[in-house]
């Protein structure tokens, strides 16, 4: 009774979703293969209607006990695996290469942003040692789903053809436990994260002329030069946050629809709850290279907030002026001893 | 080369699940209480134009479940057979999302994680291990193809309303009968192009 | 997979496994035994790893010829055995009855092997727990037991319960261990599934079985089921119908329930239950209306029309939907289909036989094929399903209360006939019985107690009783007591008996469904695929069954059981006088042979074990259209010589595969209506006129063949001088050795005489079918116009009728209630329902019941009801919501039990013996109601309520 309950729970999410994202199945027969049972021209009324009805997935009875066992026909779940095939994984593919790609280049030509005036030596708290925990827990399983899920998503694409079948079995096998055993992981430091940092992610005017500039990294043309005002996060990391607040619900939610098999989902929920898996991955991974692009290499300085703690306050100044205003007028900068 | 079909007669099928337990009977050794790698399906039961339907995998020519599973552990036979490598499955269940037939079966031996290793009709052509092995045995159950038999779930069916076999012998058959009683369109699996 | 030995199968009701040891487990799965002391503390997993080592996949493999143990219709299987294992099934595609196919029973047939629920060893209830004892203490305490209530109370206080899953020579040898015992208390499930057939039948035309044969139905024109379900019942019987459908035949389906073969039919008839006779009236009210009968017919071979005629006048179409609610309009197609549709067959099963008034519903139709003049022919006659594999055998040896093998009845010729066969003295078995006379009547020659009362002979006042004292132990002998109704009474009577003996391959619900703590044995018989011998399949052939595997676990055979019990009572001399016995087990074959001398009645004795083998080794050579060998060692021959067989062996009679045909000579098979009361009627002949088989020498109806016929005609002569000794002053029936009937059809002629078939049988209550509403009958307006008997003594009991019809339950119970088959189960069940691969699916008893009755009671599918049974009674199941039943009406399977009113019996089972299934017996509610004639119980028409649990 509890299970059905929580299943019609997770029916009852997954809709919304589905619509959320703009997805729509489309029911429409299996076309032209010769797998199903075609209408024949001259059939009689009734059995073109019991074909109608067959394919249309009308339930029957059945004494098979399984999941769906009295539906002869659903191509919903095709329907899925095509869209998951033709889209998904492709898009997928694109993303990562392309978004790390594109930073590349990005970084050959421009080079990182530099501090204007050098470092200060003197470093400004920025995050407190819950916040360093909090993100690197969420980093380190982030990655690790990131990678395992890579594989189970592409791997038979462009590991498996390259590796032995006892290796790619291995791998895969340890791709899905990894994967399902740290998502737990991942879904309580995402939701501390989302809790914790949701005041300093508002939205503001300012962040808008953020976008303008580019944030300032940009090392030439008009661009050069300019420090847009951005408060504790800039507009980007803004960004960054609410696209991992969403999608990471989204994540989440359908990830567990993926690893309860006790749910006992009906097949167009699980294939939903799979392709929205794999949208909201895409998006999350695309962000994630983003993130540490940024983060590394792009902004001189930037990493030292994540490892200690404290920025250096010239950092504070340049990147994120009007918060390191509002600190020291309220007092609350704390340097580091 | 031939391609192995299966082909229900609706017309004939009367819902006595010989198939179903023929398959236990056959591939006991791999099946667990639970695991129906067969089932029929009755449409509109109870009232007029009630029909029933045997259907287990049908070894699709554009298969669903091997385009999506993730481990890749799906492959074609010569005989068109669609079968799986259980060592590489991961219990993931994108097949069973996919599979428009409610084939692919799983144990559900825990509430989180795997859903164990898949199970799924062989058209009793066993599976990647050795021929006849004991290993073959337990993970997938008989090989009556490699003994040159057919399936057991359509050797024993009741009123021949299911058959197995190449598709040109079995559509030969249906279509013998099509012609001695006039009723095309009663067919579940593989269609033959009946008439001229 | 072949070699796959069992997995460990869930275990629903989460039983550890029962500790038999490694010596017994070799020896159930029939390997040698080593030095293996210690093993008997291997659990039950290690002990099926060690078996499916034992195995190697190229053992050398040994196929066996056996026959399907579930229905009637006989299906061919090839058992593949390795190392004395059961490891393989192969479809019997030369099988002329089902060509290879199965039913889900059928195809699962190979579990048999494993018998993991299988009672492993005798057991007796001591002080509340089971505890296992040896075969010699099992004898000696029962045989013991049934010899001091034979002391005190006579013979007739213990009853013997048998079964129809018997081989023929097991049945036949039940029989006579009943006789010598000194009772007519023996009776099994026919009683209770066609006994009303057997007896309206044979009393119509002359034999009481299915006249054509499965594969005749291929050439029938159109088909009528009428309260049969083959789709569930008789699954492969389909393959038949349907081919015979595809060849352009009709299904007319008549039935209160939208069953699957209902939905294989073209035109489908809803009747009330219980309303068949005002059904078959309905049709031969607009047969006769339009003149559509078969008049040449019945001038020639039937006795008694016009009486039917006066009858259907009353049955105009108003008065027909009234009853039945089947509209004038469909009664008149079905009526034009039928007359205009020739050949056309009638099929009826328990729907038709299982009411109060059973024998009148199947004498109604016969006279329905008879007024069509559809017997005699191909694709005609009245092909009546049988229920267990050998439900038809085990009537023919006369598992009855009322006869001795082969309908000889109880007679004292009837006993001298059987003496002379089995050469004893005839007084010797006379001193066997209760030699005074109770309620006028005399033991040895009165009927017993049928089957389907045995409670009553237990718990009824005994001066009431036409014997000494009530039955007061009891065999249940292959036959599980929840099939039969009143369960509370049931109970009550075994709670009662001084000792209850179970003996069977399952403890059954005789076993665990009492509140005793003492007095009851079970003792492990074991199936029929553990030992070998003939079996009659619903068509009357006879198949010859080979030994599978050994006996697992300390089971033993039927027919050595019996041995060792006769042994206990002294008994054996006489009773194995010709039969060898090795050790304690009865030569199989010379079983055969006896019987083979001594069933002249119904053509037993051209079956010799020598036939029937070589059948059986050439099942491909028979033609599955016509199941006749046009060449090859049987060539000429019908499969498995169906009854008639007439003479010897010797004589190579093929077999009868219709009854009454008289299109071919006797010699071949062919034969008319027998004469078998009497020459005429009221002053009226009632031989045939001008009317007779092919080739007969008396172009005419004729009596019955007796050794002064043979003189007057002459033909006296044609005997040998060895068969005149033996014919003299004896007729067809009782001449050993086989003269006379070899003489008659050496003449063309059949040795039974050649009569009409009779609409009136005036030796029954009512003398042509009369509808008389259901005891619980929901139709209180039609009881003053239709009602019941009044109560009276049938056989040796005391039974009820307007007692019960005069209350009014309807108001109370408002919902009609039948029962009947599914296809995942058999009989009561138990051995079905100990199959995981059955049992998986269908894991829960059930009601049918119609979305508008849900609807009034707030019930979904799935919920679990109460049903009430007007006499108190209640069980608590599934709805299942379903069009295939109307408003009004419900349905529920009667294989179920192990709950008893909502209380779960597992806890009274053996350890380890827990079917995986376990749920409600049906039976628990169903009513009281007694065929006037048969003591048919009436399971297809009462009524009950139904409230959410």
């Amino acid at each position: 009774m509890k299970l059905t309950s929580l299943r019609s729970l997770f029916v009852s999410l997954v809709l919304p979703l589905v619509v959320l994202m703009g997805i729509g199945l489309s029911t429409s027969a299996l076309a032209g293969d010769d797998q199903t049972s075609q209408q024949i021209e001259n059939a009689t009324t009734s059995e073109a209607d019991l074909w109608r009805a067959v394919k249309a997935g009308d339930p029957g009875y059945t004494v098979a006990k399984g999941l769906e066992a009295n539906v002869l026909i659903n191509v919903a779940g095709n329907e899925g695996k095509n869209i998951k095939i033709e889209y998904i994984n492709p898009a997928m593919g694109m993303v990562v290469l392309g978004v790390f790609g594109a930073f590349l280049i990005f970084y050959l030509v421009n080079g990182p942003s530099k501090l204007s005036k050098g470092f200060s030596g003197k470093m400004v708290l920025r995050w407190s040692k819950a916040d360093l925990i909090i993100h690197w827990v969420l980093a380190i399983s982030c990655l690790a789903l990131i990678f395992t899920g890579i594989t189970i998503m592409l791997g038979r694409y462009f590991l498996q053809p390259y590796v032995g079948e006892g290796v790619w079995s291995a791998l895969i096998y340890g791709s899905k436990t990894i994967h399902d055993y740290v998502s737990p992981l991942f879904i309580i430091s995402w939701l501390l994260s989302v809790v914790k940092w949701m005041p300093l992610q508002t939205l503001k005017m300012y962040d808008l002329k953020w976008f303008l500039v580019v944030g300032g990294y940009i090392n030439f043309g008009p661009f050069k030069g300019k420090h847009p005002d951005s408060g504790f996060a800039n507009a980007g990391e803004k960004m960054w946050f609410w696209t991992l607040a969403i999608f990471g619900l989204f994540i989440s939610i359908s990830g567990i629809m993926l690893v309860l098999p006790v749910l006992d989902l009906p097949r167009e929920a699980s294939m939903a709850a799979l392709l929205i898996h794999g949208i909201s991955a895409t998006i999350i991974i695309g962000f994630t290279i983003v993130h540490i692009w940024m983060a590394t290499v792009l902004s001189e300085g930037g990493m030292e907030c994540m490892t200690s703690g404290y920025c250096d306050e010239n950092w504070a100044v340049q990147h994120h002026n009007l918060w390191y205003d509002e600190i020291k007028e309220n007092g609350t900068l704390e340097y580091k001893d | 080369m031939a391609v192995m079909k299966f082909l229900c007669d609706t017309k004939r099928c009367i819902e006595c699940n010989g198939c179903v337990t023929a398959c236990k009977n056959s591939n006991d050794s791999a099946l667990q209480w639970g695991i129906q790698r067969r089932r029929v399906v009755t449409i509109n039961d109870g009232e007029p134009g009630e029909a029933s339907i045997s259907v287990a995998c049908m070894h699709c020519s554009d298969a669903p479940c091997m385009a999506v599973c993730p481990a890749d552990c799906f492959y074609r036979t010569d005989d068109g057979i669609v079968l799986h490598n259980k060592k590489t499955c991961i219990g993931c269940g994108y097949c069973l999302y996919a599979c428009p037939f409610g084939a692919p079966q799983f144990p559900q031996q825990g509430a989180f994680g795997s859903r164990g290793k898949m199970d799924k009709c062989t058209f009793c052509a066993g599976g990647p291990e050795k021929d006849f092995s004991e290993a073959e045995r337990e993970l997938y159950g008989a090989n009556r193809i490699a003994e040159g038999k057919l399936p057991l779930c359509a050797e024993m069916c009741s009123t021949k309303a299911l058959l197995a076999g190449d598709a040109g012998v079995i559509s030969n058959i249906y279509r013998e009968r099509v012609a001695a009683r006039g009723n095309p369109g009663a067919i579940w699996g593989y269609t033959p192009k009946v008439g001229a | 997979m072949r070699l796959t030995r069992k997995k460990d199968q869930v275990d629903v009701a989460k039983k550890p496994a029962l500790g038999l040891n490694r010596r017994q487990f070799l020896q159930s799965a029939g390997l040698a035994t080593g030095g293996i002391a210690a093993a008997s503390m291997l659990g039950a997993g290690m002990m099926r790893k060690a078996e499916a080592k034992e195995v190697p996949f190229d053992a050398p493999t040994e196929t066996v010829r056996t026959i399907c143990s579930h229905c009637s219709v006989g299906c061919g299987v090839y058992a593949e055995v390795q190392n004395g294992v059961w490891t393989g099934q192969e479809p019997a595609f030369d099988h002329p009855f089902n060509a290879g196919g199965h039913c889900a029973k059928g195809a699962a047939l190979r579990e048999h092997g494993h018998g993991e629920k299988r009672l492993k060893y005798p057991m007796k209830l001591e002080g509340g727990k089971w505890k296992k004892i040896s075969w010699d203490q099992a004898i000696e305490e029962v045989g013991s037991k049934a010899l001091a209530i034979r002391e005190e109370s006579g013979p007739d206080s213990v009853f013997f319960m048998g079964s129809a899953k018997f081989s023929n020579e097991q049945a036949y040898l039940y029989r006579k261990l009943a006789a010598m015992w000194g009772t007519n208390n023996v009776d099994h499930s026919a009683r209770i599934c066609h006994s009303t057939t057997v007896a309206g039948v044979a009393n119509t035309w002359g034999y009481g079985a299915q006249t054509n044969s499965f594969n005749d139905i291929r050439n029938s024109k159109a088909m009528m089921f009428i309260g049969s379900n083959p789709c569930e019942a008789h699954p492969v019987a389909m393959q038949h119908i349907l081919a015979g459908k595809e060849r352009g035949a009709k299904i007319i389906v008549v039935d209160p329930r939208f069953s699957r073969t209902a939905a294989k039919s073209d035109e489908y008839a809803h009747i009330r239950p219980g309303t068949d006779i005002p059904f078959i009236y309905g049709l031969l009210w607009h047969i006769f209306e339009n003149k559509w009968e078969d008049q040449t017919f019945i001038d020639q071979r039937v006795y008694g029309m016009e009486r039917i005629r006066e009858e259907a006048a009353n049955w105009h179409p108003a008065e027909v939907e009234l009853v039945t609610g089947v509209s004038g309009e469909q009664m008149k197609r079905i009526a034009k289909l039928l007359a205009e549709t020739k050949p056309g067959t009638v099929v009826w099963c328990m729907g038709g036989t299982q009411h109060h008034i059973g024998n009148a519903n199947t004498r109604a139709y016969c006279i329905l094929q008879l007024a069509l003049g559809n017997m005699g022919v191909s694709g005609g006659g009245t092909n009546i399903f049988r229920g267990h594999d050998n439900v038809q055998g085990a009537t023919d040896f006369g598992l009855l209360f009322d006869t001795l093998p082969g309908y000889y009845g109880l007679k004292t010729g009837s006993w001298k006939h059987w003496c002379n066969v089995w050469d004893i003295d005839y007084e010797w078995v006379k001193g066997r019985f209760d030699p005074e006379e109770h309620l006028g009547q005399v033991p040895m020659n009165s009927t017993g107690i049928p089957c389907s009362r045995w409670q009553d002979g237990v718990l009824e006042d005994k001066s009431k009783i036409a014997q000494r004292d009530n039955i007061r132990m009891s065999f249940f002998w292959g036959q599980s007591v929840n099939t039969e109704t009143r369960g509370r009474v049931v109970r009550e009577a075994l709670n009662k008996m001084d000792t209850v003996v179970v003996v069977d391959p399952f403890p059954t619900m005789a076993g665990v469904m009492h509140n005793r703590t003492d007095g009851v044995y079970l003792l492990p018989a074991c199936t029929q695929f553990e030992t070998y011998g003939s079996v009659s399949a619903s068509n009357r052939s006879l198949q010859w069954r080979s030994r599978v595997i050994e006996p697992l676990f300390e089971s033993k055979p039927d027919h050595e059981i019996m041995y060792k019990l006769a042994k206990k009572w002294g008994i054996e001399q006489e009773m194995f006088k010709h039969i060898k016995v090795n050790g304690d087990e009865p030569l199989i074959e010379d079983l055969t042979r006896e019987f083979n001398k001594g069933m002249w009645t119904i053509g037993y004795t051209g079956q010799s074990p020598e036939r029937l083998k070589m059948h059986q080794e050439n099942w491909g050579t028979f033609d599955i259209k016509s199941l006749e060998a046009p060449g090859g060692p049987a060539k000429g021959e019908t499969y498995g010589l169906p009854w008639p067989c007439w003479g010897t062996p010797e004589m190579k009679h093929p077999g009868s595969q219709i009854l009454y045909r008289t299109g071919r000579e006797v010699k071949n098979g062919g034969g008319n209506f027998r004469a078998r009361y009497g020459v005429e009627h009221d002053g009226t002949n009632i031989l045939a006129e001008g009317s007779y088989s092919k080739g007969s020498e008396i172009e005419d109806g004729y009596p019955e063949f007796t050794a002064d016929m043979l003189k007057q005609l002459g033909w006296w002569d044609d005997l040998t001088a060895e068969e005149m000794k033996h014919a003299e002053g004896k007729n067809w029936k009782t001449d050993i050795s086989g003269g006379i009937q070899r003489v008659a059809i050496k003449h063309g002629c059949i040795p039974y005489g050649n009569a009409k078939a009779r609409c009136i049988v005036w030796n029954f209550p009512d003398d042509i079918p009369l509808h008389r509403e259901p005891l619980y009958t929901p139709r209180r307006d039609l009881v003053a116009k239709y009602p019941t008997y009044d109560d009276r003594m049938v056989a040796r009991l005391p039974t009820l009728y307007r007692t019960i019809q005069e209350q009014d339950f309807a108001k109370d119970f408002p919902i009609a209630l039948t029962t009947g088959r599914i296809v995942e189960y058999e009989g009561g069940g138990e051995e079905t329902r100990s199959n995981p691969w059955l049992a998986e699916l269908q894991q829960e008893m059930y009601i049918e019941i119609n979305p508008a009755d849900a609807a009034d009671r707030a019930l979904q599918n799935g919920d679990e009801v109460w049903v009430h049974g007007p006499e108190g009674a209640k069980i608590k199941v599934q709805a299942m919501v379903t069009p295939r039943v109307i408003a009004g009406e419900c349905f529920m399977p009667y294989h179920f039990a192990g709950v008893f009113e909502g209380e779960s019996l597992a806890k009274n089972y053996p350890e380890g013996t827990v079917p995986y299934v376990i749920g409600e017996a049906a039976n628990t509610v169903m009513t009281y109601g007694y065929d006037v004639v048969t003591q048919m119980q009436e399971t297809k028409a009462t009524l009950c309520q139904i409230t959410k649990a």
